[in-house]
């Protein structure tokens, strides 16, 4: 645990306003919804700190939906223009499953033979500045899959709500260089104002478990699966899914991408990335004769059913945590009315 | 291989193609003359493309020993390979790799090998031919099967008598329906297996395929029965891949990514998995 501080609202500001960035994105409470704002650019927006987590995740900040990755002509790639742009940039408000969210997908574009350049450059450019959950989403299922509604790690500072102001606990070095700029901002935390967050930190675990019945996503998950592959419950999940993709859109972990090639400009061709589904019946798809493209996964069930598999099975085996931050967002993006969590406990029954 | 620091491996070099050989009516061999060479193991892959149009995974034909002259045999079958076979000497391709593990080349010392083509099949499998054919001294026998559909798409035929002139090596050759003026095997490629138990000894040898999914399934399938354990078989199996670099998502058998963890699987690592096989 780093050091802990008090800020007051107007503390909080002044804390923001010392940081170096040239965006702050963050949560606001909007007409529709919370939805997350560069707030350095609209500094009258109402921050939502105190609300349950917005449906959008921040992933988008990580790993936009289209990216330019590669400039390159018959001579050769164009070394210059293939190269990440970014700016200073703080994610404020982010959740503890977001960090989590965040966690895995360092698992995946920072770690092994290959890293992905476009998201190192960003993590590296990047603040991050959570916050306790003080508000649940009725979807929130963390706590069924180890996590929980506060983050103790992942965090260059983390923000506990209060009654009145903040505990700003710092987690690395770049945040606590945040507080070192504007020491004035800050004041002692108090064992009272301590005992506190966690009188609120407990009372959100309490509304977390109501709300999930006791229910757990037990270890022998993977097994589980694994063994009901062919289970009859991927059919009813199949009959109720439209192949709309919603849900890996807005998940925080899913990150599948396609690259394609188109022209640029004169003699000029871009390499781009979007971000991908495996609902998709294209997904897996190879080339072949006209009428027989082959692809392993032809059936939406066994994507619906992969596509678990990985969140349950595979992720611990590829990097060691689930696929799964316990976010909810999927549940409320279907458009078929599929509940993971009701999925899940039916084929664990 | 393993990326330079601040590297972008989803950034294609542009090679230009020195020579393009007809195999057979569908399938095309591309040969780039390269300086640098592109140094690969037997198995691994490459990512060539047409520019503006994509890429797709292939596994090099040519000998990794030879890395200067890079060959790539393409069955025209979709987008992006129908653009290249109407691409001549001297027009440009894009090219990155090499990208997976490649055949386990450090597991074969001392021990028999089955090599098992069929169709465009043979095409990765020839690169470790040519591995398998410079390290002869230290395998026991060697047993080359491959089969197509017809004898004219019979891949890299010219081949053939060199290879099974070499001490300890056989070749054998099947196509799938009768014609006139052939009279070798007939029949699927399976059939051609049915005496791999005498010709080599099965507790010790590994068996190497190629070809597409549904003979894979029953090559796997007559080899267990013959003998051999999961995991003395190694599938090639250059599935959809994008990336290449085990990012995207797309090439998974349960938890193995064929880009990074193959595209030369072990049939023991993935047998528990669903949709192994079509």
């Amino acid at each position: 645990m780093g050091p802990i501080v008090y800020a007051t609202e107007e503390g909080l500001a002044r804390l923001l306003e010392a940081v170096e960035a040239d965006e702050v994105f963050a949560p606001v409470c909007r007409a529709g919804g919370i939805e997350y704002c560069n707030v350095r650019a609209r500094p009258q927006e109402e921050l939502a700190l105190r609300e349950p987590r917005p449906s959008a995740s921040p992933k988008a900040f990580l790993q936009p939906a289209r990216e330019r990755v590669a400039v390159y002509s018959a001579s050769g790639v164009d070394t210059e223009r293939s190269r990440p742009e970014v700016g200073r940039r703080v994610l404020l408000g982010l959740r503890a499953c977001d960090l989590k969210a965040i966690q895995y997908l360092d698992k995946v574009f920072r770690e092994g033979d290959f890293t992905d350049p476009f998201y190192e450059a960003r993590r590296r450019n990047e603040l991050l500045i959570s916050v306790d959950c003080v508000a649940v989403h009725e979807n929130c299922f963390c706590t069924a899959v180890g996590g929980s509604p506060f983050a103790e790690e992942g965090f260059d500072l983390n923000l506990s709500p209060l009654e009145e102001g903040y505990l700003v606990e710092v987690g690395s070095e770049k945040g606590q260089a945040v507080i070192d700029r504007a020491p004035d901002a800050v004041a002692e935390a108090t064992d009272e104002k301590r005992r506190e967050r966690d009188r609120r930190r407990a009372a959100s675990v309490e509304r977390l478990k109501e709300q999930t019945g006791g229910w757990q996503v037990s270890d022998r998950i993977q097994e589980t699966l694994l063994n009901k592959e062919k289970d009859q419950t991927w059919g009813e999940q199949a009959a109720a899914c439209v192949e709309c993709g919603a849900c890996t859109f807005i998940c925080p972990t899913c990150h599948c991408f396609y690259l394609y090639d188109q022209a640029g400009s004169e003699e000029e061709f871009e390499r781009i990335r979007v971000c991908d589904s495996c609902i998709f019946g294209d997904y897996h798809r190879m080339a072949g004769p006209a009428g027989a493209k082959p692809t392993p996964r032809p059936a939406l069930r066994t994507r619906l059913a992969n596509r678990l598999l990985h969140k349950y099975a595979y992720s611990p085996q590829q990097y060691g945590m689930l696929g799964c931050t316990g976010c909810g967002r999927c549940i409320e993006a279907c458009y078929g009315g599929i509940d993971i969590r009701d999925v899940l406990k039916e084929l664990e029954s | 291989m393993t990326q330079a620091l601040e590297a972008n491996p989803y950034a294609p070099q542009v090679a230009r193609l020195s020579r393009v050989t007809d195999e057979t009516p569908t399938i095309k061999t591309f040969c780039f003359d390269l300086d640098p060479p592109l140094e690969f193991r037997a198995g691994q892959f490459v990512q060539l493309g047409v520019p503006g149009l994509g890429e797709g995974p292939f596994t090099p034909s040519s000998s990794p020993l030879d890395p200067a002259h890079l060959e790539v045999t393409v069955l025209r079958t979709g987008e992006v390979t129908d653009r290249l076979h109407r691409m001549e000497a001297g027009e440009v391709c894009t090219l990155r790799g090499p990208y997976g593990k490649g055949f386990p080349i450090e597991k074969l010392d001392g021990k028999d090998v089955l090599v098992v083509g069929g169709g465009v099949g043979l095409a990765p499998l020839r690169a470790l031919i040519y591995k398998l054919l410079s390290m002869t001294d230290r395998l026991g026998r060697v047993a080359i099967k491959n089969g197509a559909r017809e004898s004219a798409e019979l891949l890299f035929r010219r081949q053939y008598e060199d290879w099974a002139s070499r001490d300890g090596v056989s070749v054998e050759i099947t196509i799938d329906k009768p014609e006139p003026g052939w009279d070798g095997n007939v029949g699927v490629v399976t059939t051609i297996l049915e005496n791999v138990p005498q010709e080599i000894d099965i507790p010790n040898c590994y068996a190497f395929t190629c070809g597409p999914e549904i003979m894979l399934k029953f090559v796997t399938q007559k080899l267990l029965e013959k003998g051999l354990e999961p995991e003395q078989i190694y599938l090639s199996m250059n599935r959809r891949m994008s990336c290449g670099v085990g990012k995207c998502g797309r090439c998974n058998i349960g938890p193995y990514y064929l880009c990074k963890d193959g595209p030369d699987i072990c049939y023991a690592k993935i047998k528990d998995y669903p949709n192994v096989f079509p």
